[in-house]
């Protein structure tokens, strides 16, 4: 019993009274700061509730905290965008659904198979061919600018040279890229934030009359978000132990079969975790969107932003009423995927 | 499934076998013939190559030169689902999302087996591997034991005509090993299924194999059953590697018919292939006694009891040797001894070839 030293009143206050317990005064502040935060970030969310359902007065004539108390609560503002804005409203609702998800589930797709190759293939592509077809491309555009020849024509041109190149001198290049440097180009492509590259994107859709159409932004998302699940994907890809798929094989397994029924039910919560994330970026995305769609394709952020325009000032109500209908969803699928977004699949695979 | 009592004309030969990494050749001219329900164990120390060739046989790795057949027919290049052979890998590679019924019958369902059938299947190999109540929990519910169990049910319930493990139960303690030891190869007598079994522990080999193949850094130094390849070593690497404690060394030279090294001298049949020369002995072999009065004499390093016998640690110029005795023996420290041990249990090898030489010590 002596070799237990007595602990003073301060010691029972701040230290744990067992291994695995927290210490009395240590939970305290540890509550009160997690009880601060989740003010901090909840206030907001509270702020644009009741916003939604103040009128122009109670909103200008504010502070108003408490509905009831402070002011009376009216659903002017609802009835504005779901009875008379009825249609604008549910335009830029489906729009925003459908290009969301679409983009989502096209980056997904091509993503998650180009990070499982980079995971499971060694590739090694000549330095020198790469070089070749950017030349080739290069000389092709050239052509068509300066001789005017049909561009279809000179890509055709530009591929059938480089493949002969290829073929013929190929062989002597020594330097080659490696998966690494696959990867790496890849992400390199969001080093630059993608509105950069709005102007001839805007262009290019321009030219091919697509400026505000769904497949417009839902290609543009896929193509920006594509690097992000690459790189996310590879990651989880490379951790499924490649034994598993070895036995698989041995047990009489087709590629196919393999991919569909123990890589992917493996990979499920890194999938579940990108999509939500691509998902989120696709959802509230706004620069872009403001570029490439104008009414047709019109997205939710836009409908935000729009209640900043009319000569009437900034509608807070409306805009409220907007952003609760947008984050709603959001909440929806980030419960419905975080059942796969566990830990622990891999458990029993291969430790001992 | 098949049966592979119909099939027992079926031999698998490795022919030639070569494997490089890059500029590291790992498997080398690797060539062996195994019998239709032989267990061979193929045996070496850690990074020798072994697994390599076992992933060549499964078709997991490409063969860079030479040929695998089976029952003549040539396997080099099928991939693996077409080649009848199933593997236990070290880590078992189960199916982490699957429970123990989905993992064994995983092979049969790709199979396009009835469920039915597949069902029956795994419950019949579930029981010859004791895992029938465990067959609704998943691998991280189990055991290593366990695991290795459902590992093992996986590879035989297609009845395939080969099995390939590789060090199987080199992730379990102790007791368990010895234990599922005696159960593998109670398990492969019964089946009689041809099994390439890998491992560095020289134990499991002489314990399991009809024949042992023993690899050292890529190439094949001695094929033939335990006794063989104990009683017989063909070379120093193998006399080596071989027993528990392994082989004694004395380093010295055979000349006028004579070996000799520090305080030893003893006669010899004939001159060897090289002067510089290594005797070798078992330490179960020798025994230590009164200074003078055996082959040689040497000084006591170290005398040890484990209970069931004495280990004592003589040394001899630079070598050192280990001899076991009775359990009741014990030697002083740093007192002078003599070894002895009888003339046909010593063997002489080349330094140079590390072959060993047809000659042998004589007088006694
Ligand atoms: N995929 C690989 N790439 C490069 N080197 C390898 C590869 N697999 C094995 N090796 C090398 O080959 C040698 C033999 O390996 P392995 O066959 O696993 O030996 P063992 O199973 O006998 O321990 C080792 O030196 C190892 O580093
Ligand atoms: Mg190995």
């Amino acid at each position: 019993m002596a070799y237990i030293r007595k602990r003073t009143l301060l010691n029972r206050i701040f230290e744990a009274p067992a291994i695995g317990k927290m210490a009395p005064g240590t939970a305290l502040f540890v509550y009160a700061c997690l009880l601060f935060w989740t003010l901090v970030v909840a206030f907001p969310l509270y702020w644009i509730l009741i916003t939604s359902l103040k009128t122009a007065q109670d909103v200008n004539g504010g502070p108003f905290f408490i509905p009831w108390v402070d002011f009376t609560p009216s659903l002017h503002a609802w009835k504005e965008l779901f009875v008379f804005d009825y249609e604008d409203t549910l335009r830029s609702y489906t729009n925003s659904i459908v290009i969301a998800l679409l983009s989502t589930l096209l980056c997904i797709s091509v993503g998650s198979m180009a990070a499982y190759a980079l995971a499971r293939i060694t590739y090694k592509p000549k330095f020198g061919n790469i070089l070749l077809f950017v030349i080739a491309m290069i000389a092709g555009m050239y052509t068509t600018w300066k001789f005017g020849v049909d561009w279809k024509l000179t890509i055709a041109a530009a591929v059938a040279v480089w493949f002969l190149l290829v073929r013929s001198i190929g062989r002597f290049f020594k330097k080659s890229v490696g998966n690494g440097d696959i990867l790496f180009w890849m992400i390199s492509q969001r080093i630059l934030p993608p509105i950069v590259t709005v102007v001839p994107i805007y262009m290019m859709f321009q030219n091919l009359k697509l400026l505000d159409t769904h497949i417009a932004l839902i290609l543009t998302y896929t193509v920006v978000n594509l690097p992000i699940v690459v790189w996310l994907m590879y990651d989880f890809m490379n951790s499924i132990p490649i034994e598993l798929e070895e036995s698989a094989q041995l047990d009489g397994a087709s590629r196919l079969r393999t991919f569909w029924e123990i890589v992917l039910p493996l990979a499920k919560p890194g999938l579940a975790a990108t999509t939500l994330l691509v998902l989120i970026l696709a959802w509230n995305e706004y620069i872009l969107a403001v570029f490439l769609s104008t009414s047709n394709a019109q997205t939710i952020p836009i409908l935000v932003s729009a209640m900043n325009a009319g000569e009437r000032g900034i509608l807070w109500w409306s805009m409220c009423v907007v952003i609760i209908i947008m984050i709603i969803p959001v909440v929806f699928m980030a419960i419905l995927l975080q059942r796969f977004i566990s830990k622990g699949v891999l458990l029993g695979a291969v430790k001992g | 499934m098949q049966s592979s009592a119909t099939e027992d004309a079926k031999r698998l030969s490795l022919r030639n076998l070569n494997k490089s990494f890059g500029s590291v050749h790992v498997v080398k001219d690797l060539s062996i013939e195994i019998e239709p329900g032989e267990f061979l164990v193929l045996l070496g120390p850690s990074g020798c190559g072994k697994t390599t060739a076992l992933r060549m046989v499964a078709g997991l790795e490409t063969v860079d030169s030479g040929s695998i057949e089976l029952g003549g027919e040539d396997i080099t290049n099928a991939l693996p689902k077409y080649r009848d052979i199933a593997m236990v890998f070290q880590s078992y590679a189960l199916y982490p999302h699957k429970t123990v019924a989905e993992n064994m019958g995983f092979p049969l369902k790709v199979a396009g087996v009835a469920r039915a059938d597949v069902d029956a299947a795994v419950r019949e190999t579930a029981a010859q591997v004791h895992m029938i109540e465990y067959l609704d929990r998943f691998p991280r519910e189990l055991s290593g034991g366990q695991r290795q169990r459902v590992a093992l049910g996986r590879a035989m319930i297609r009845r395939p005509y080969a099995f390939l493990m590789d060090e199987p139960l080199s992730n379990l303690d102790a007791k368990l090993r010895g234990h599922m030891r005696a159960e593998l190869k109670h398990m492969q007598h019964d089946l009689g299924t041809t099994t390439i079994y890998v491992t560095h522990d020289q134990i499991e080999a002489m314990t399991l194999a009809h024949r042992v193949a023993i690899m050292n850094e890529g190439v094949l130094q001695q094929l033939g059953t335990p006794r063989e390849v104990y009683d017989q070593p063909a070379t120093l690497f193998v006399a080596g590697f071989m027993g528990s404690p392994p082989m004694n060394f004395v380093h010295g030279s055979i000349d006028n018919q004579r070996f000799t090294s520090t305080n030893v001298n003893l006669p010899v049949s004939a001159n060897g292939s090289s002067v510089k020369s290594v005797l070798g002995f078992r330490p179960e072999d020798s025994e230590v006694g009164v200074a003078g009065s055996g082959l040689f004499d040497a000084t006591v390093f170290a005398s040890e009891q484990t209970g069931e016998y004495t280990l004592v640690t003589v040394v001899l110029g630079d070598d050192t040797m280990t001899i076991k005795m009775p359990r009741d023996f014990d030697a002083a420290i740093h007192s002078s001894v003599s070894v002895s041990f009888p003339t046909d249990k010593g063997f002489l090898f080349d330094k140079v070839s590390g072959n060993r030489e047809s000659i042998h010590l004589v007088g006694g």
